[in-house]
């Protein structure tokens, strides 16, 4: 295995990621896990596993990203939108837009051709545009994460939600089972109305741009397919999406 | 500490107090008839009665903490409130305050005109301005002489021409943004005389050299709330080399040509001449190449719109200004203030990664 | 140039009245197919007939307007009387929208205008307008591109910063005509600032439609707009009687000849004929809903997504709305156009509209309304999209109990976006609000 050289680690309000990396960028090692409130503490014990995990020494530069960066004790500091651009790059070579779907929030962020942010979108206001919006419908709808594909491929129609805020979607949604609605049809109706709000964030997108994806959320791969509908572009799911902006703090310390 | 201000002025200068709501009123008249404007921006924090309540949630937080605070006794020490008619939820604030509310002190109305310069308006506008001024003499007991008037406009062009000679000279003057605009704001309440006196504190530190090592930008937006956006942008890099906010650099009058006879012309020329703003423009390119050549003027890398929620009238021209600016390369951020006491971590991450990506920007190369 | 002035013509004389009988006889034919539905409502008005086919034409010309006349886009207070002899073709953006928010599109049409990054915290009518501007088709086929664009701010400031953004879109003028906002009494510089504007107007109306006119015409059109408007009202106060011969819906249909056709014959003839026939149901005892027992008064803007439910659900219940602020707007300016003053009494009557006078004014006329038509409650939509229509609502629901011993309910809506009405919050206190009649 190649030497160590850097750490990044990206404290999330859902999840905390971290990884470490070779000269060349290359992820040699990973840990992800839920978010605890004692920040300070969580990051020294993890980070101390995964270098134990990676065989890296403790003096290696430490890159933070995300709510918690300033919490920890780290050779650079910078913001999630600026992280994230350098993982995706790291990534793409070449200028793209990057949507980041998270447990809370959701960013769309505009990569230059030298790697750098040209302009950047957040939805860190409202659930709505989020991964929690989907957590909560599909909880109250009692539908397994794994079965979601399924269900959505085994219908053709879907049912939008029109409620902007994700406690009265949930309402609607209620009320829409009480009327015998196809449950399939409603989570099918859930990832077309999330999928419009987020390109609603990003703009207007350029045709010839690529466009790439990032975050917990993109591991589901319906909602990668709704947005590919309702964009109607090719939208291609980075390797590794959940370390994104741990890597780019990574890269940061290089 | 304003409270005890107004006291004094009352008590040592036998001066009658008017709050005033936003944006543009003629301070000159106030001046002339030893009136004291207090501006009421907000005030920001949370509420300070349930009053709150008898406005809808989506009406700005200006004309709800100000429903609130007078409700709540807030303004109890002035004599009288004045309403500009700056748009449709201040003009809805006036007629409240003044019929169904507990307020039983004077209420006094600006109705200024709407639009670029025409004959129809200016005409409009100088009728209105002596309206005003006899409407006063309900406060004050006697008319305003024109003799007066003309002095006060004389005042406020020296503090005017002070305030301009700050805003250029900003990247020489060694106080950060946060030590700067507090003493800026303290026009929204202090005499015209003691302000010129605190301007005259700040035009000594101008230093012959520039000093600020900062990102320069610009920020536009209606009133700095809350005030710690200064301390994170200098946090995090950054300066701010101009402003267009509506409390500050928006209203600045750039007119300093003699008193005319008829002081209430000269009131006319100079309600024209400061910075197109969106509550009272009917003219988009106006705003844009006004913001464009400020940018380009004064070398910002990045332009921050601080709006305030449900202002409507900012939220009509923030899109056409950040693609102007994108156009030519300026990186802009579009933030929202609730007048909060505090900036949210969302929001200071915001502008942390906007002082980030300006600059990494093209045009800082 | 000819071509179109010719099909612009001919949609309008020809075509237009043509596809309205179409629809007519083909509506005559279905309806004796069907089997007779139970409903709570009293039969249609015949008259809603006329209506369509004044709408139809008035859209249908409008698709070769362009081109082939000199087009106006003007909000609903502007002063038209006075561009009237100019022979614009004039559009009214915001009934466009009315009629996208009733097909329930504004969402859709809204999005492009969206994704540039405009909040949708604006004014729904102005983000289905700008919207329209970007996408190719709406409900009602086209609109004509302007030449130019005339707002008034008597009805909201709002006006003035949607339409800068048409003249920036489109590139072509824009006509402000700024009033004064009301406190208390009027004031005589504010009437003469007005009556200044206009002349101005002529000047620049002039140049855009290269016409010159006489200022005779004025009287005729201020004559027939000053009859109109006393017979729409003569039709609104029919809603006193018991039963009221029609529902507070049916008069936001109603409503639009004198909004789109003020100062024509066509408009006068139209309300007689409604007034005629809303005398006759009174005479017959025909109400607008079949069992009238509560009647209720409608502030604001209707919710134009949901009208014919709203309707169904309260008719249900025995409540009728038999009056409404917004309709009873326009039967106010009767006494104020006198054709001897066309600029002064115009700009008079205009400045004097409901929405341009303070909250204190406009309690006492809703309360003149609510004992004049004998009300037993009040629905104050609360429209996140009109703040000057929806600022101080809580107060009056306030006053409406303590002066008057009438409850209301305060319902947050918007008169066009239905992302911003939370349908089942809404309708369970729109539900108790009736339940509370019968205890």
């Amino acid at each position: 295995m190649s030497k160590p050289v850097g750490i990044g680690v990206d404290i999330g309000s859902t999840t905390w990621k971290a990884v470490v990396i070779d000269k060349s960028g290359k992820i040699l090692a990973k840990k992800i896990e839920s978010s605890d409130p004692l920040i300070e503490r969580q990051t020294n014990r993890a980070l101390a596993e995964l270098r134990e995990m990676a065989g890296a020494p403790d003096d290696i530069p430490v890159g933070a990203t995300g709510y918690g960066r300033k919490q920890v004790k780290a050779t650079k500091v910078l913001t999630e939108i600026t992280c994230h651009a350098k993982g995706a790059f790291y990534n793409t070579k070449s200028s793209c837009v990057l949507i980041d779907i998270g447990g809370q929030d959701t960013k769309v962020i505009y990569i230059g051709e030298r790697g750098e942010v040209t302009d950047f979108a957040m939805n860190d206001k409202c659930a709505a545009g989020t991964g929690r919006f989907l957590e909560v419908i599909l909880g109250r709808l009692k539908v397994d994460f794994e079965d979601i594909e399924q269900r959505i491929n085994s219908v053709e129609k879907s049912i939008l939600i029109s409620s902007t805020c994700t406690v009265f979607a949930e309402s609607e949604v209620v009320s829409l089972l009480a009327q015998g609605k196809d449950v399939n049809q409603i989570v099918k109706g859930l990832h077309d109305s999330l999928s419009t709000r987020v390109l609603a964030l990003a703009g207007n997108l350029t045709a010839n741009i690529p466009i790439y994806m990032s975050g917990g959320v993109a591991h589901n791969p319906a909602m990668v397919r709704a947005l590919t509908t309702t964009s109607g572009k090719t939208i291609n799911v980075l390797p590794e999406p959940q370390l994104i902006g741990a890597l780019g703090a990574a890269l940061s310390v290089l | 500490m304003r409270n005890s201000y107004i006291e004094s002025q009352k008590a040592e200068h036998n001066r009658k107090v008017l709050a005033v709501l936003p944006i543009f009123y003629p301070k000159e008249i106030l001046t002339a008839m030893n009136i004291l404007a207090v501006e009421v921006w907000g005030p920001p924090g949370p509420p300070i009665s349930a009053d709150v309540g008898r406005i809808q949630t989506y009406v700005c937080p200006v004309v709800r903490n100000a429903f609130a605070f007078f409700e709540g006794g807030g303004a109890d020490k002035v004599d009288g409130i004045l309403f500009p008619h700056t748009c449709d939820s201040i003009q809805g604030l006036s007629g409240l305050v003044a019929d169904f509310s507990s307020w039983k002190k004077e209420v006094f109305n600006f109705v200024h005109p709407k639009g670029e310069y025409r004959a129809s308006t200016a005409k409009y506008l100088k009728k209105e301005f002596t309206d005003l001024a006899k409407n006063l003499e309900r406060l004050t007991g006697k008319p305003l002489e024109i003799e007066a008037l003309k002095d006060a406009i004389t005042l406020h062009q020296k503090i005017e021409a002070l305030q301009g000679k700050i805003a250029e000279n900003r990247p020489c003057i060694d106080m950060s943004d946060m030590e700067l605009y507090t003493v800026l704001r303290q026009g929204e309440y202090l005499w015209p005389e003691d302000y010129l006196a605190k301007l005259k504190e700040i035009e000594e530190k101008i230093e012959s050299a520039p000093v600020q090592k900062g990102i320069p930008i610009i920020v536009s937006g209606i009133v700095p709330e809350p005030m710690s956006i200064f301390e994170k942008l200098t946090e995090a890099g950054a300066y701010v080399i101009a402003d267009d906010y509506a409390a500050l650099g928006r209203r600045l009058i750039k007119h300093d040509e003699a008193v005319n006879s008829d002081p209430y012309e000269t009131m006319v020329k100079r309600y024209f001449s400061v910075a197109p703003c969106s509550t009272r423009s009917a003219n988009m390119d106006l705003r844009r190449d006004h913001l464009l050549a400020l940018a380009k003027k004064t070398g910002a890398r990045g332009l921050i719109i601080h709006n305030i929620k449900f202002c409507e009238p900012e939220m009509f021209d923030a899109p056409l200004i950040r693609k102007h600016f994108q156009d030519n390369d300026i990186s802009v951020l579009y933030m929202e203030s609730e007048l909060e006491t505090e900036l949210s971590g969302q929001t200071v991450t915001r502008l942390e990664a906007f002082v980030e990506m300006a600059s990494s920007s093209r045009s800082s190369k | 140039m000819i071509k179109r002035r010719v099909q612009y013509e001919l949609a309008k004389r020809v075509v237009g009245p043509f596809i309205t009988s179409l629809d007519q006889w083909k509506s005559k034919q279905r309806q004796k197919k069907r089997k007779p539905r139970a409903s709570e409502f009293g039969p249609p008005l015949q008259t809603i007939g006329k209506l369509k086919e004044i709408m139809t034409k008035h859209y249908l010309e409008g698709r070769y307007a362009d081109g082939a006349v000199p087009v106006a886009w003007v909000t609903s207070g502007f002063p038209s009387e006075i561009l009237r002899p100019f022979d614009f073709h004039v559009v009214y953006p915001e009934n466009h929208a009315a009629v996208c928010a009733a097909r329930k599109q504004v969402p859709q049409i809204s999005e492009p205008i969206e994704m540039q990054g405009f909040s949708r915290d604006l004014c729904s009518y102005a983000r289905t307008d700008m919207g329209n501007a970007l996408i190719t088709n709406t409900p009602v086929g086209r609109l004509p591109k302007p030449d130019l664009l005339c707002c008034c701010t008597n009805i909201c400031q709002t006006v003035m910063y949607w339409y800068r953004w048409l003249a920036d879109y489109y590139n072509v003028p824009l006509i402000l005509i700024d009033t004064p906002f009301i406190y208390g009494a009027m004031k005589d510089h504010h009437i003469e600032y007005i009556s200044d504007q206009l002349e101005e107007l002529m000047v620049i109306a002039e140049r855009v439609s290269k016409k010159h006119i006489d200022r005779e015409v004025y009287t005729n059109i201020l004559n027939l707009a000053g009859e109109g408007c006393q017979l729409w009202g003569e039709c609104l106060e029919t809603g006193q009687a018991k039963p009221s011969p029609w529902t507070g819906f049916d008069t936001f249909f109603h409503i639009a000849p004198i909004v789109a056709i003020r100062g024509t014959e066509e408009c006068n003839a139209y309300y007689r004929m409604l007034r005629d026939e809303l005398k006759d149901r009174i005479s017959k005892g025909i109400g607008g809903i079949k069992n009238e027992q509560y009647r209720l008064l409608w502030d604001n803007l209707p919710m134009w997504f949901n009208v014919a439910e709203f309707a169904t659900m309260f008719a249900e219940k025995g409540f009728n709305f038999v009056c409404a602020t917004y309709s009873n707007a326009w039967a106010e300016a009767k006494d104020l156009l006198t054709p001897e003053d066309p600029f002064g009494s115009c700009a008079e009557a205009y400045a004097r509209v409901y929405l341009n006078r303070d909250m204190k004014n406009r309690l006492e006329t809703m309360k003149e309304m609510a004992t004049a038509f004998d009300v037993d409650g009040a629905v104050l939509h609360s429209d996140r999209s009109c703040k000057p229509y929806s600022v101080g609502q809580i107060d009056v629901k306030r006053k409406f109990a303590e002066d008057l011993g009438i409850k209301s309910i305060v319902l947050e809506a918007d008169h066009g976006d239905q992302r911003l009405y939370s349908k089942e919050q809404g309708e369970t206190r729109l539900q108790a609000f009736m339940e509370s009649f019968s205890e």
